[in-house]
């Protein structure tokens, strides 16, 4: 392997050496604040990716999208019943339920609550997913130069998504609520308690109620409560009933809203900070800056 | 000449990275996909010299970790732990792909159980998160599957008139 001692000692300082040095830039990296030289290093590194890795993605997402189509082929006539009875469901719930939305909608204007759908977001397109298997991250083609900033919400249409976590002027990287790192303070609908969803690096959630005096039952809707996400953005679906034993916290899981694999387009919402909120209830202070960047929408 | 290796097979790694990041977030069977920087790794390290493996390896790790979302210096650090390992048991080797094919389920394991030890140490939680063996075995089984075409990638790449890629 190696012709001589001297040789071996020189790949082995090298080696203890490289491990030293990433030993420390990963200390320093913990330990440095956003905004500090590591981020500035991401960043550029990030910047300099963002369109090799838009022109791969660019090349690969019809080939991927065209032998999905077709390997689907077989199953498309039973989908399309399957759709067919799930529209004719739905148009029956939507007559039920589009009273309550007026009534809803009403409620929201009497009491000046910007319900998420009304709050001012940007469309973006993900790009690039992490490099690794337990990266719970993904890149998006908009950045600072469309409004992004960090800490901002992001959803698509089934509900919360995740977080900006660091932003380049073209690009951002979302950091989704599945990572461990990722906590949500949340509301179950039904009970109107309030607990943390946080993610457990799989495909559920984990859900603590920290004083439940009401059981949470399976199905129930959980949404954010606006301490640092946008209040009412649908985060999950309870997964199994549970009740809180006496001096203990409740947990259980969720099953997130949103549907990470199947991920393409996202909105980031820019309409909303948490300094605008209410620390107690979650409600907006004030009005959301408009924003009228072509790339933005009015949702 | 010497040279001209490093910067085909950092070449490689990066394009490992990239590839990874773009084309493996659509194909990922049974939710998991291949550890393809690691395993490109692995390759190169069997026709590099010992120093340039591991110097190779850092900076694609390093890059590994710039695009990703772990703290900076991880994947640099279970990259160079994989390279100094193949290093090591490549004179070893036992001719035929079984021996290769073992060496390379064995050194992925190797570097991502490195990766959730570190990971662990370093906040990210990553030893208690359910099912946490599939995402150590399955990328594992992926890269036995892609070991054919990247070593053979690989190898007319570096060494295109030496060493056979599966002996």
């Amino acid at each position: 392997m190696f012709p001589s001692g001297r040789r071996l000692d020189r790949a082995t300082a090298l080696f203890i050496s490289l491990l030293a040095v990433g030993f420390l830039l990963a200390t320093f990296d913990v330990r440095s604040s956003s905004g500090g030289a590591t981020t500035v290093i991401r960043d550029g590194a990030q910047t300099l990716a963002a369109p090799v890795q838009n022109g791969i993605d660019f090349v690969v997402r019809p080939v991927v999208g065209f032998v999905d189509g077709i390997s689907n082929i077989a199953g498309l006539r039973d989908q399309n019943e399957r759709l067919a009875a799930e529209v004719r469901r739905l148009e029956d719930r939507l007559r039920e339920t589009s009273a309550l939305e007026r009534r809803v909608a009403e409620l929201e204007a009497i009491n000046d609550v910007a319900a998420p759908q009304d709050l001012a977001t940007v469309t973006a397109r993900i790009y690039s997913a992490g490099p690794s298997t337990f990266d719970q991250i993904r890149f998006i083609n908009k950045g600072s130069a469309d409004g992004i900033v960090v800490g901002q919400a992001v959803v698509d249409e089934n509900g919360l998504v995740g977080r900006v976590d660091l932003v380049t002027r073209l690009s951002a990287r979302v950091r989704l609520i599945t990572d461990p790192l990722i906590s949500v303070g949340v509301r179950v609908q039904d009970t109107n308690q309030t607990g943390a969803v946080t993610g457990r690096g799989d495909e559920l959630l984990r859900l603590d109620m920290f004083d439940a005096s009401k059981p949470v039952r399976e199905g129930a809707v959980v949404i954010t409560d606006g301490s640092r996400f946008p209040p009412g953005v649908v985060v999950g679906y309870v997964n199994e009933t549970k009740a809180a034993d006496v001096g203990f916290t409740l947990r259980t899981t969720v099953d997130p809203a949103a549907r990470f694999s199947e991920l393409d387009f996202i909105k980031v919402i820019v309409g909303w900070s948490p300094l605008d909120a209410d620390p107690e209830t979650g409600d907006r202070l004030v009005d959301p800056p408009s924003f009228t960047d072509p790339g933005s929408e009015r949702q | 000449m010497t040279g001209v290796k490093i910067v085909v097979a950092l070449g490689l790694v990066i394009a490992a990275v990239l590839i990874q990041s773009t084309v493996f977030q659509y194909i990922r069977p049974f939710g998991f996909a291949p550890e393809l920087g690691l395993l490109t790794v692995i390759a190169i390290s069997r026709y590099l010299d010992a120093e340039q493996a591991m110097f190779v390896a850092f900076t694609g790790g390093f890059l590994q970790d710039l695009l990703g979302g772990s703290p900076l210096g991880l994947w640099a650090i279970v990259f160079t732990i994989v390279a100094f390992v193949t290093v090591k048991v490549r004179a070893r080797e036992v001719a035929g792909p079984p021996a290769v094919a073992i060496g390379v389920l064995g050194l992925t394991v190797i570097g991502l159980v490195t990766y959730m030890i570190l990971g662990t140490l370093f906040g990210l939680g990553i030893i208690g998160r359910p099912g946490v063996m599939w995402d150590m075995l399955i990328p594992a089984i992926y890269n036995l599957v892609l070991a054919l075409p990247v070593f053979w990638l690989v190898r007319i790449a570096i060494r295109p008139q030496e060493r056979s890629m599966i002996r």
